[in-house]
């Protein structure tokens, strides 16, 4: 069915709502944002937000999935063209940088989040996890002298990650810490993965 | 983007899909063998089991995180209406 005028306008400023939230939740963090404040930001009343979502929770559930479904779709296309896991691993990491702020209001705020939220945050580290396990066969299925549960190593990097990101103000006070650390992350895990050898 | 109705991966490559076939609205990894969807409590084992392996979830929160993250998806829509969906915490 073709959209009326009125339709569509509806649905432009739902999406700049959406892309506003966005913007106000990373700068501001996403439990410290008020409704007033995305109004600001996007030039609207304070009712207007309320045509569009029932509550803020709704409105924090939703901008969660939007961009998080965004953030997988990269890694996921960037890991497409991996063959190795330090090209994964690569993948991953570009993957957050271009949502940097918004993913570490992520790392350190999703446990407060609603439930809806803390859904997609599943599917981001499942798309990730996905990828990671696939390389990883691959790569060191048969010769696996680690020794370590292929989870376990998935959860070692992302907790190597998650605590450079959660920490961004002590390592990168300028901003951008995957764009400052992402090499020697990737290069220190393998080393350490490979027992100390030099990477490939 | 062609997203698999059942798990929502994009599929952009013939390797994607079942035995190749692009026509296909599901990946491979929700086909069985002979190129058919799986059913849902198929699915739903195994996206816990993948959860588990792949991340080290509870198998109590992976079971509770795949039927919420499955009632999203298209091709289970509606399969939870009888039974109860778990609140995660």
């Amino acid at each position: 069915m073709k959209k009326t005028a009125r339709e569509m306008q509806k649905e432009q400023t739902k999406e700049l709502l959406l892309k506003t939230a966005y913007e106000v939740f990373s700068k501001k963090g996403i439990m410290n944002t008020r409704v007033s404040d995305i109004a600001q930001a996007a030039g609207v009343s304070h009712g207007t937000i309320f045509v569009h979502f029932r509550s803020l929770e709704a409105m924090i559930e939703e901008v969660v999935a939007l961009y998080g479904q965004k953030i997988a779709m990269r890694t996921h296309v960037l890991a497409q063209s991996s063959g190795s896991l330090s090209d994964l691993l690569r993948a991953h990491l570009g993957g957050i940088m271009e949502f940097e702020q918004f993913y570490t209001r992520l790392v350190i705020e999703n446990r407060l989040l609603p439930p809806g939220a803390r859904d997609s945050w599943i599917s981001i580290q499942s798309a990730v996890s996905f990828h990671f396990s696939l390389v990883y066969e691959r790569e060191f299925g048969h010769n696996d002298r680690s020794g370590i549960p292929l989870h376990m190593l998935f959860n070692m990097w992302m907790g190597l990650v998650h605590y450079y990101l959660q920490n961004g103000n002590l390592f990168a006070p300028e901003g951008n810490v995957i764009g400052r650390y992402q090499d020697i992350l990737i290069d220190s895990y393998l080393k350490l993965l490979k027992g100390g050898r030099a990477e490939k | 983007m062609k997203l698999c109705i059942a798990c929502g991966m994009p599929m952009t490559k013939p390797a994607d899909y079942p035995l190749g076939d692009e026509s296909k609205d599901y990946c491979i990894y929700c086909a069985r063998p002979d190129g058919s969807m799986q059913s849902y409590p198929e699915k739903l084992e195994g996206t816990t089991d993948f959860l588990i392996r792949t991340q080290g979830l509870d198998r109590q929160a992976a079971h509770a995180a795949a039927i919420r993250t499955l009632a999203q998806l298209p091709a289970w829509q509606g399969i939870q209406k009888t039974m109860d969906t778990p609140s995660g915490n």
